[in-house]
């Protein structure tokens, strides 16, 4: 892993002891509760767990659209309150995440208008456009595209801002699977050839195995990091050989197993 | 944008003017007052070659478009602050809620009181008219803008500005033109009746002096270029908002 400083991990984002809560007409909900977790710069986190068990909301505490309600979450030591810089979120239903009036070009080029000069722009959004194999509909409009292609234009729109962390909220969620597996193997690619860090959430097992260089597994209500499991597959990873490797299923059957009791043990 | 000639509803619509031709040639129908289309158009064409049609048009057309313009800008700049302020929406909405449902034309003994029979009173009857459309649209156009765009727009790190105008405003862009487009008609409509009671001057105004002056050939003639000229300000701003709108997907489709 990338993020070894003399044998450590450097770790990027810092979360200790977070709580969330939210204000609900029948009293104060419970979403987290006492999150201590570290991200690594490099590291392929994903996270897991059933739906309600606060996967998102962890997620935008620390893509800093959220605020806490208690514990702290620092990137890169300082104390996150907003979208820190180098830190970018993609969501998962990029039909409402991308302006469906700009061209596929235009929404890429959004993060950096204004900031960067114009020809660092066109360089840097054409090769967002490559890295995701989009350069032949740059001019198209979203809403022209199938999903898959839409969502590859979010995830161009932020690996042009080349960011440090890129965020990703079930991303490959309501795709195909073949879809899916071509969409994994390009961001694997975009993982090696960057070193940006991942935070991926899923709810698909078999993907935060695939994927992961650390799997947690959230659960119960309101949701703990149930368990922290290192993927120690082989990279690059292979659809066929990775998922046929014996670890491979150790690991989906650990996780599943894990999945199961935090879900059970809540009185599901 | 191709001009499509449809056949078959304007075959329909020259059979009909044939019948109407024929009942008041052939006697069938006895009523002083309803010429047959052949004598509105002579008088059409009367009154064009004269001049005075284009003279009292272009009086009927000034006063909509600056009419029309001051009530988009002021729809536009409320409704963008009661979209984006929710305290603007709190303390205002219910004076506006009390105002709109009351008719235009009911202010009109109170305008013309004001400001008299004057080109002034027909502008802020138009104005007045033609200003909620723009707001009300605007600002649902605003509010309904989806949550997920916002946060699009902090993970990106866009500015206060940028946001405003590179997303809330072209997301409620298509709300602000159908809002643009109803206030249109509206201001055609309040134009003339003003131009009826309170301001002398225009197609309204003619339509009544040639009721009064017994020329119910060239009265027919105004009303069907009013007719005309609604349309052709639709069509205008249909072809205007298309090229201003090119990327949203409704423009592409036929909306006219």
């Amino acid at each position: 892993m990338e993020g070894r400083v003399g044998g450590e991990l450097e770790p990027i984002f810092e979360c200790r002891d977070l709580d969330y809560s939210i204000n609900l007409p029948t009293g104060p909900r419970r979403i987290l509760d006492g999150i201590t977790l570290d991200v690594y710069r490099g590291e392929f986190l994903t996270i897991v767990g059933g739906s309600g068990t606060g996967k998102t909301s962890l997620l935008r505490l620390l893509g800093g659209l959220t605020r806490t309600t208690g514990g702290s979450i620092c990137f890169r030591a300082k104390a996150v309150d907003g979208p820190p810089d180098g830190v970018v979120v993609v969501f998962q239903d990029y039909s409402h995440a991308l302006l469906q009036w700009r061209t596929v070009i235009d929404n890429v080029a959004l993060g950096l208008e204004g900031r960067v000069v114009a020809t660092t722009l066109r360089e840097r959004v054409t090769k967002a456009l490559e890295m995701v194999g989009l350069q032949h509909c740059a001019s198209d409009y979203p809403w022209q595209l199938s999903g898959g292609m839409q969502q590859r234009v979010q995830i161009a729109r932020a690996l042009a801002l080349q960011p440090e962390v890129l965020m990703m909220d079930e991303p490959f969620g309501a795709l195909d699977a073949m879809t899916k597996a071509i969409l994994q193997d390009e961001l694997l690619r975009v993982h090696r050839d960057t070193g940006t860090s991942f935070v991926f959430i899923t709810h698909d097992i078999d993907e935060a195995v695939y994927l992961g260089d650390r799997v947690i597994v959230l659960g119960g209500s309101p949701g703990r990091i149930y368990k922290s499991i290192s993927i120690k597959l082989p990279r690059p990873r292979d659809q066929i050989t990775s998922r046929q490797a014996a670890a491979f299923l150790a690991y989906r059957a650990e996780i599943h197993a894990a999945v199961r009791e935090s879900t059970r043990s809540d009185g599901y | 944008m191709a001009i499509k000639l449809n056949i078959p509803g304007t075959l329909t619509i020259l059979a009909l003017a044939a019948l109407w031709e024929l009942v008041v040639r052939s006697g069938a129908v006895t009523f002083e007052y309803l010429p047959p289309p052949s004598v509105i158009l002579s008088s059409w064409r009367t009154l064009i070659a004269s001049g005075e049609m284009a003279i009292q048009t272009l009086h009927t057309l000034r006063s909509i478009l600056i009419g029309w313009t001051v009530a988009t800008a002021i729809g536009v700049g409320i409704g963008l602050l009661l979209g984006l302020s929710s305290f603007a929406r709190n303390w205002s909405l219910a004076s506006f809620d009390v105002l709109r449902p009351l008719p235009a034309i009911a202010f009109l003994p109170l305008a013309l009181l004001l400001f008299n029979f004057s080109l002034t009173t027909e502008l802020v009857l138009i104005i007045y008219a033609s200003v909620w459309p723009v707001l009300i649209n605007t600002m649902g156009g605003v509010t309904s803008v989806a949550s997920r765009l916002y946060d699009v727009s902090r993970t990106l790190r866009l500015t206060r500005s940028q946001t405003l105008l590179k997303i809330i405003i072209p997301a409620a862009a298509p709300a602000i033109v159908t809002g643009c487009r109803l206030s249109m008609g509206l201001s055609l409509i309040m134009a003339i009746i003003a131009e009826m009671i309170a301001n002398p001057h225009g197609l309204g105004y003619a339509v009544i002096s040639e009721l009064q002056a017994m020329q119910p050939g060239r009265m027919f003639a105004y009303v069907l270029f009013i007719g005309l000229l609604s349309l052709a300000l639709n069509a205008g701003l249909v072809w205007t908002s298309r090229h201003f709108l090119s990327g949203h997907r409704w423009a592409k489709n036929d909306h006219a």
